[in-house]
């Protein structure tokens, strides 16, 4: 559906994207996951043809470059800001876009996002009117209007309250299930885990893995942690199969020579997760 | 065209919305038009200079010293003509506000004052400056006047006087022989009486003389308005309406070139960009919506001017074709003000500062005829000269196509100028 090959791009001393090589399938949510400042937003950028690599290519749906009209009129995306004209309604806005790609029958189209968005109700309110929220979702409606194949999203749920990061949330899966392709950038690895098929991680620039949260788990999480209680003594075992071990654990009469006495007054299993891979492949946080 | 359309609607949707550029665009240049219509409607002008086309007709000592005189007066810039034509065209043309011809009967000097005959001045003024016609007619009478002293002290021009008045007596048939003797006496010790005080020509005071004339008219300044056309200006708000148009178009001006910077700078342009539209389109539909603001104020002004100000359109399908042009200019200039900004501070900065700055010395707000020399040279680079002037040719001067031509010309010239400048500047980031 779109790859990336070998892509570079700088902006002055400062390397953007490094070399990042990626194949994103037809039907799946792609999740490109990393810190602020990684090189998401520039490699969507890229892959939409908004900004031309130094070097490397770019093919949607095998047909070429985005930068050809007929080729990005399969593509939809909602930018990470909020790229929608103000003192227009909701409807305008998306009419005004649905014209421009000149969908047929765009005013039920324009009634059809707004009720998937749930902003039909709001639908003749000017969009500076809007929570951040409602701007989000009506940002994503507009990259829908053409129905697109290809559906980029680039962090939209940045700045959004957790209700309308959920109907978000719900949103994309239902893009999935209507067998859209969709790329999905973020920095919260709930998200990312929650709804992607595959996980690239990025840093510097760079694609530093790309599988499913249980493969990248897998390969960089290391193994489960099960902290173990006895008369207020913590034991933490290391295993593979942390369900098992605390099975094992209530055999047995005291926790040995490293854990306390008596029988388990309390267990708790700490799984790799995503963070734990990116912790894994750059030596720091997410979050940092 | 669906795309373009879509532009042109949403640009145009986005203006309305706006209330800043909403008064700006259409409330705004009424109220320059009226506010300025009563300030200039009684008044005579400010303390610039009158341009005067000159024609000398004459070489006469009378007309060489009416004409230095009045390149020398300080309330006059003169420039010389040839023909009566030519200066006409020049003050219909609005580039003198008064024609002043020094006639072949000056040629006659001083013998045509004492045959009777008096000087005669003919003076060519634009009907839309009544107001200086007054003081011009007031001033060569003037230095009409001045010339007297001149003329009497110079010994040649009274001997040549004196020769042809003693022929005169001499030939009269209806004078006996004895007021012949007593008149050629007179024109004797009038002879003697100008040698006793010197040959030389006197020094200029410059005072008026102390008598107005009334007994004693000798000058006669015939002012004749140019042959009246159907435009001819009926107040001072035909004047001040075409430049309360130039105002609502600084106003779509600035609110469109702002318009385009807003797209880049908060992202939409990203969205057009993604869209399956071109440059073209973009600029064509921004290019429409900027037009059509430009028409829409030029039509609310000239509603106001007829209906509660009593103006007359001369040239109705000439007036369309010329706001189309100025509306042009602006949408033009707006293209290229959003291509040299990268902000919305700056599109709104340099946008009201450049629109300032191009009304000041383009008679936007002050009308070019109060202006110094200097500055209505500097005019011919405002797009508000050229647009008032496109405008006031059909509004109400009624000038013949052959005149309008320039003014559309260089409007038209202007727009594309600033429509290439601004699709370049667009083009970069629909180049991919």
């Amino acid at each position: 559906m779109l790859a990336l090959r070998d892509i570079r791009r700088r902006f002055g001393q400062t390397t953007a994207v490094d070399g990042l090589s990626l194949e994103v399938r037809a039907g799946e949510v792609f999740g490109l996951l990393g810190p602020n400042g990684a090189g998401k937003s520039t490699t969507i950028a890229i892959a939409t043809g908004l900004l031309a690599p130094d070097s490397g290519s770019v093919d949607l749906l095998g047909m070429g470059s985005p930068s050809d009209p007929k080729v990005r009129m399969h593509l939809g995306l909602a930018p990470q800001e909020i790229t929608l004209y103000a003192e227009l309604t909701a409807r305008e806005n998306l009419r005004f876009f649905a014209d421009l790609y000149g969908v047929a029958d765009a005013r039920a189209r324009v009634d059809e996002l707004l009720a998937l968005v749930e902003l039909d109700a709001r639908a003749h309110d000017r969009v500076s009117t809007f929570s951040g929220g409602m701007k989000r979702r009506l940002n994503l409606a507009a990259a829908l209007v053409h129905d697109p194949r290809l559906v980029l999203l680039d962090e939209p749920t940045a700045g959004v309250d957790p209700q309308s990061r959920n109907r978000i949330l719900e949103l994309v899966r239902r893009l999935a299930s209507e067998g859209k392709t969709v790329v999905y950038t973020t920095h919260y690895m709930e998200e990312a885990a929650k709804i992607c098929d595959r996980v690239g991680i990025v840093d510097h620039g760079r694609l530093l893995d790309v599988g499913t949260v249980a493969e990248l788990v897998a390969r960089h999480g290391g193994q489960s942690a099960v902290t173990v209680e006895r008369d207020g003594v913590e034991q933490r075992i290391l295993t593979a199969d942390p369900v098992a071990e605390v099975a094992r654990q209530f055999t047995l009469v005291d926790g040995g020579a490293d854990g306390g006495t008596g029988p388990v007054t309390g267990v708790r299993i700490e799984r790799p997760d995503l963070e734990t891979v990116f912790l894994a492949l750059t030596g720091r946080s997410l979050r940092e | 065209m669906r795309a373009i359309a879509a532009i042109a609607r949403k640009d145009l949707r986005l203006l309305f919305r706006d209330k800043g550029d909403v008064f700006f665009t259409f409330v705004f240049p009424v109220v320059i038009a009226v506010l300025f219509g009563f300030v200039f409607g009684g008044g005579s002008g400010g303390g610039g200079t009158i341009d005067l086309a000159v024609v000398r007709e004459s070489d006469s000592t009378l007309a060489r010293g009416l004409a230095d005189d009045l390149a020398k007066d300080p309330s006059f810039t003169t420039t010389s003509f040839e023909t009566r034509e030519a200066a006409a065209d020049a003050v219909r043309a609005g580039k003198a506000t008064a024609a002043v011809i020094l006639p072949k009967s000056l040629d006659a000097g001083l013998e045509g004052l004492f045959s009777g005959q008096g000087i005669a001045i003919d003076a060519v003024v634009d009907p839309s400056r009544r107001a200086e016609a007054g003081l011009i007619q007031g001033k060569l009478n003037e230095l009409a006047f001045r010339q007297f002293p001149k003329l009497f002290s110079n010994s040649t021009e009274m001997k040549r006087a004196y020769s042809a008045a003693r022929d005169s007596i001499a030939n009269a048939r209806g004078l006996s022989p004895t007021q012949k003797l007593l008149g050629a006496g007179m024109i004797t010790a009038a002879e003697s009486f100008s040698s006793s005080i010197g040959g030389e020509p006197t020094a200029d005071t410059g005072a008026a003389p102390a008598s107005d004339g009334a007994f004693f008219a000798p000058i006669a300044v015939k002012v004749e308005e140019l042959a009246p056309r159907a435009g001819r200006p009926r107040a001072a708000f035909d004047v001040t309406f075409p430049q309360g148009i130039v105002w609502g178009l600084a106003g779509c001006f600035g609110a469109f070139a702002a318009s385009l910077v807003t797209e880049r700078s908060r992202g939409t342009l990203d969205r057009l960009r993604l869209a399956p539209i071109t440059a073209f389109h973009l600029i064509s539909g921004k290019a429409i919506a900027c037009l059509v603001a430009g028409l829409l104020v030029q039509a609310l002004v000239f509603t106001v001017a007829i209906l509660f100000f009593g103006a007359r359109i001369a040239q109705p399908a000439m007036l369309v074709v010329a706001a189309f042009a100025a509306a042009f200019a602006f949408a033009g200039l707006a293209m290229a003000l959003a291509a040299f900004c990268r902000t919305e501070a700056e599109a709104n900065g340099a946008g009201r500062g450049a629109i300032l700055i191009l009304a000041l010395i383009g008679g936007g707000t002050i009308p070019l005829f109060f202006m110094p020399p200097f500055l209505r040279t500097l005019s011919y680079g405002s797009p508000f000269r050229w647009a008032v002037a496109a405008i006031e040719g059909p509004f109400w001067r009624d000038t013949p196509l052959s005149e309008q031509v320039v003014p559309l010309v260089v409007l038209i010239g202007i727009g594309f100028l600033g429509w290439i400048v601004g699709a370049r500047a667009l083009w970069r980031p629909f180049a991919r």
